[in-house]
């Protein structure tokens, strides 16, 4: 692959990239979360194809089908299942605005850019110059964590900062081996229907997934 | 041997595959005894093999030496300790077929974290803890519990996934110094030309990941309310290995970081989450009204002394901190397993409600006090001689105001434990009139097995007297975090 | 290239004069249709705008010279703006440097006019529809810098001309995925400044939901002709700059009359066809309460600064 095709291949998945993740900041319907998340994945196995077409490196193919199946499909449509178990369309309150939220946003991507300054002038390259979105993927995936208190937006933030870190992963070094990739999808998955479980346990027993509900203990 | 090594993994799958499958009564009450003495069984048999001879390797993943063979000993008796203690008499509640399910495969992921040689397994393993005990966690099904589950999966991912960036960094860092790998043994040993800007980040977040799972401060905040709301048994195992665990994964994390940039990076990050876990568990301990909050925030207390013995670094430090962490790790599930007895016997495990429980509960108020002095550190047992160890070595290294710090710290702790212990055991018993008819008669038994009581707190207090074939693994175990063999 | 140069700008600023009302009335009348109205025809905004100009400015008790002067200032800003974006060609007028900061300095020049016009009056609407406007502007102008600034990274200049010339040299870089994410930002910018939906409706009727027409309440006449004109002409300058970024082709690159003649053409169907989507767009949408339009800004804001950090990580990498 010619490398300016490649360079301009992984700029659009890595734009693509951190475009759905500013959307999915910017709005606050749990619908639209859902299939940000799956565009995402989408965005995520192409990356990792292109990476994988351009290394000649099957395995990582093979990987890139691994990361469409599970974030492309399945993990939006268990987070969409638990949603509808919640009832829920909309954050309703989160604690920033969103104009707040998306000026964090600003900060966050500077920061992100600051952060990965010396692994891009470590190996120079157009997968490392991708890295600070990577990054940013990571640091909104904590402002989602920390800002929202509606249940589903949590794992909506959980999954954006999976999607940050495996795209880290990707474009650094190819992929951790296989082993750990495996063990490491199989380990987020189970965390999501975990999640989705104690989700409905939170709905029967409170009458919605509202963080606030769980205030009973402290000190 | 390759066939020891994998024994507990084996043994703990089978075990909660059984379990799941067969359901049966027997398995559903020994399940986890069964996984955890054959952890016990394991550790001890690799201990003696990596004593005489070379590190066992399996599968170029596993990779057993001094260390991982003590860590999966601790794993073993701890477990051990907690699940029979934890055993229902025959009038309480059955566990059921998911919990022994869950607790074996707790145990294999416990033994399978101390056994990695590769640090993605490792990564895999603690994070496979973390999902193994999520349900276990929530299993009363309460308010409470549910919400102790949620952030505790939440904050335990969240932190657990924080680590698995920083192993993907030094991958990169492996893979730019022109040698691919995530094998702690070719990290440490293989003369890899790390860079170091790029080590340093990504040693930073890896120990920021596996704090959190260790519930270092200020990423503690799921503690004490995991530890509290889940059952006896589970909380004697999440506080007395599973943060020991995580404090495994820290420090051979430290081994690979210390070589490339010497030692100021790790000690400062440890130092900072060694000396705020004793200042936030010091600060909160009295205000308590729960038994088990106050063990959990005993626990954090712990694991920042921990922290602070790797800060120091040396053989001393990091022998005397596995010293500590066998020592902790019984007396802290024996405490809990007598907590939990407390609870079947009482109802309540609220402190102001447990009064005169000496004379009331001798049964259950003896070994209190006996698990409690452990934990104080008080001399014979071991966690005075391991507490006493780490001080000295901080001081040798170079960490003594900090020590001083800790020192007092440590006292506060004292008062604060010792005070709300005496206002459960001793005194008379409060003047309802329930209580003054069940003074008159006080109920002797231990609601439980006592024999893992006898024995662990046995063990505690002989083990910092014996000599012999322990202190020189814990020797071995410290030298090759150091760079040794 | 002086005479050239000069020839252009008034080919430019007259082009615009002529065409920014029969854009204005063409986006009407494709919304009429698109209601199920007649529609008033293409022709309407000269008609009034004749009929504007035919009658007595009639003044307020306590204005000020502001009411007569104001209005000019804005019809002259915006000539100016006509002539530094290249709308027909891209060489660049000598006499003011068409650097990007000098064009969105003279657009707050005439939006600062429009507001003191509102203000002179006394009235509260008037008021009201100046301090909308104001927090509007402010709100915008970032916006419209860090887009525009990120089209330029490629180019290396910030000279509106040369960025322009840039696109049409290179095809790439118009279709590259930072182009776009940068153009959608501008366009929300500029429909935010322009008072488009769903900012601002420009044909409603209830004084509280109004921001510009509020302003332009207390003018008649003359005045009120030379607001409108003025306005207008904004709105043609601004989407002529989208669609210069947007389609570069057609734009003249040396002053002959045929590159003149192709260029007029070209930018006549280039706002032909951006108005009607425009014009298309703003039948769906409902205008947004006041207090959501921040929100709508700080996204485009985030959406060029993510152009701009993306199109550093292209350069570089």
């Amino acid at each position: 692959m010619p490398a300016s095709v490649f360079a301009q291949l992984v700029g659009l998945s890595a734009g693509v990239l951190l475009l759905t993740s500013v959307l999915l900041v910017w709005k606050r319907s749990l619908i639209a979360a859902a299939r940000l998340l799956a565009v995402q994945g989408f965005a995520l196995a192409a990356l990792v194809a292109v990476i994988g077409v351009n290394d000649h490196d099957s395995q990582l193919i093979a990987v890139a089908g691994l990361v469409l199946v599970l974030k492309g499909f399945v993990l939006p449509w268990v987070l969409d299942r638990s949603r509808v178990r919640t009832g829920a369309v909309r954050e309703e309150t989160p604690l920033l605005n969103t104009t707040a939220a998306l000026l964090a946003l600003s900060l966050l991507t500077m920061l992100a850019y600051l952060v990965s300054q010396p692994l891009r002038v470590l190996v120079p390259g157009p997968t490392t110059a991708a890295v600070p979105v990577g990054i940013s993927l990571v640091l909104y995936g904590f402002l989602l964590l920390t800002t929202r208190r509606h249940a589903i937006s949590q794992l909506v933030g959980f999954l954006v900062l999976d999607n940050g870190i495996a795209t880290v992963a990707f474009l650094t070094s190819g992929g951790v081996p296989f082993v750990v990739e495996l063990g490491a999808s199989l380990d987020v998955l189970l965390v999501v229907l975990i999640l989705r479980v104690l989700t409905s346990r939170m709905t029967a027993k409170f009458g919605g997934a509202d963080l606030d509900e769980l205030m009973e203990l402290r000190d | 041997m390759a066939a020891l090594v994998l024994l507990p993994l084996v043994a703990c799958l089978v075990l909660a595959a059984l379990t799941a499958s067969r359901r049966s009564p027997w398995l559903c009450r020994f399940g986890g005894l069964a996984a955890a003495a054959t952890a016990l069984g394991s550790g001890i048999a690799l201990s003696a093999a990596v004593l005489d001879g070379p590190p066992l390797t399996a599968g170029g993943l596993l990779r057993v030496d001094a260390l991982s063979a003590f860590m999966l000993a601790v794993v073993g008796a701890v477990g051990l300790t907690a699940t029979w203690g934890g055993l229902p008499t025959a009038d309480a509640p059955q566990q059921d077929w998911l919990f022994s399910t869950l607790v074996a495969l707790f145990l294999g992921a416990m033994s399978l974290a101390v056994l990695a040689d590769n640090l993605g397994v490792l990564w895999i393993a603690v994070e496979a803890t973390t999902i193994a005990t999520a349900f276990l966690v929530g299993h009363h099904r309460t308010r409470r519990s549910l919400e102790a589950a949620w952030k505790y999966v939440v904050l335990g991912s969240v932190g657990v996934a924080i680590a698995f960036l920083g192993l993907v960094l030094v991958y990169a860092a492996t893979v730019a110094a022109g040698r691919p790998t995530l094998s702690w043994i070719v990290l440490t040993q293989g003369h890899l030309a790390l860079d170091p800007s790029l080590l340093k980040v990504a040693g930073a977040l890896a120990i920021l990941g596996f704090a959190t799972k260790a519930g270092l401060a200020p990423m503690h905040s799921w503690l004490p309310d995991a530890h509290s709301q889940a059952p006896a048994p589970v909380s004697g195992l999440m506080s007395g290995v599973l943060l020991s665990v995580a404090f495994y994964a820290i420090l051979r994390v430290q081994a690979v970081v210390n070589p490339v940039l010497g030692p100021s990076l790790m000690r400062g990050l440890l130092v900072t989450a060694g000396l705020l876990s004793l200042t936030v568990a010091g600060g909160l301990i009295l205000r308590q009204r729960d038994l088990k909050r106050m063990l959990a925030y005993s626990s954090i207390e712990h694991m920042g002394l921990l922290a602070l013995a790797a800060a120091a670094g040396g053989t001393l430090a990091i022998a005397a901190a596995l010293l500590h962490v066998l020592g902790h790790g019984l007396a802290k599930s024996s405490l809990f397993v007598v907590s939990g007895r407390i609870l079947t016997a009482e109802g309540t495990t609220k402190i102001a409600d447990l009064r005169g429980l000496l004379t009331r509960r001798p049964g259950v108020a003896v070994p209190y006090l006996a698990g409690m002095a452990a934990l104080l550190g008080l001399p014979p047992f071991s966690l005075f001689f391991s507490e006493v160890a780490i001080v000295v070595a901080g001081f040798q290294r170079g960490l003594g105001w900090v020590m001083a710090v800790a020192v007092v710290l440590l006292l506060v702790l004292f008062a604060g434990l010792a005070r709300h212990s005496a206002t459960m055991t001793l005194g008379t018993s409060g003047d309802t009139p329930a209580r003054v008819a069940s003074a008159a008669s006080p109920d002797p038994a231990s609601h439980g097995p006592r024999a893992p009581l006898v024995l662990a707190l046995g063990v505690t207090a002989v083990i910092g007297f014996t000599a012999g074939p322990l202190s020189t693994l814990l020797q071995q175990a410290a030298t090759i975090l150091a760079g040794g063999r | 290239m002086n005479a050239g140069a000069v020839v252009l700008a008034a080919v430019q600023v007259t082009a615009m004069a002529i065409l920014s009302p029969l854009l204005v009335g063409l986006m009407r009348q494709v919304r009429a249709r698109l209601e199920g109205r007649v529609g008033a025809g293409v022709l309407q905004p000269w008609r009034d705008l004749r009929k504007l100009f035919a009658k007595e400015s009639l003044q307020a008790d306590g204005t000020s010279w502001v009411m007569a002067v104001g209005p000019v200032v804005l019809v002259a800003s915006s000539a100016l703006v006509c002539v530094l974006v290249p709308l027909v060609g891209t060489v660049a007028f000598p006499f003011v440097p068409d650097d990007l900061f000098v064009m969105v300095s003279v657009l707050l020049l005439g939006t600062v006019a429009l507001a003191l016009v509102g203000l002179d009056s006394g009235s509260a609407f008037g008021g009201m529809g100046s301090s909308r406007h104001m927090t509007i502007a402010a709100l915008v102008e970032p916006t419209v810098l860090v887009s525009v600034y990120a089209l330029s990274i490629p180019v290396g200049s910030s000279a509106l001309s040369a960025i322009v010339h840039g696109r049409l040299v290179d095809p790439a870089s118009v279709a590259a995925p930072v182009s776009l994410l940068a153009l959608v930002a501008l366009f929300v910018a500029v429909v935010a400044e322009t008072g488009r939906m769903p900012v601002d409706n420009p044909s409603t009727h209830l004084e509280l939901t109004m921001i510009h027409e509020a302003m332009v309440l207390e003018s008649s006449g003359r005045d009120l002709a030379w607001l409108e004109l003025g306005s207008w002409m904004r709105l043609g300058a601004l989407l002529g700059l989208v669609a210069s970024l947007l389609a570069p082709w057609g734009i003249a690159s040396s002053v002959t009359l045929v590159t003149l003649v192709v260029g007029v053409l070209a930018l006549v169907v280039k706002l032909a066809v951006l108005g009607s989507a425009l014009a298309a767009g703003e039948v769906f949408l409902a205008k947004l309460r006041l207090f959501r339009v921040p929100e709508l800004l700080a996204g485009s804001f985030v959406l060029a600064f993510v152009a701009v950090s993306a199109s550093y990580l292209v350069v570089q990498g």
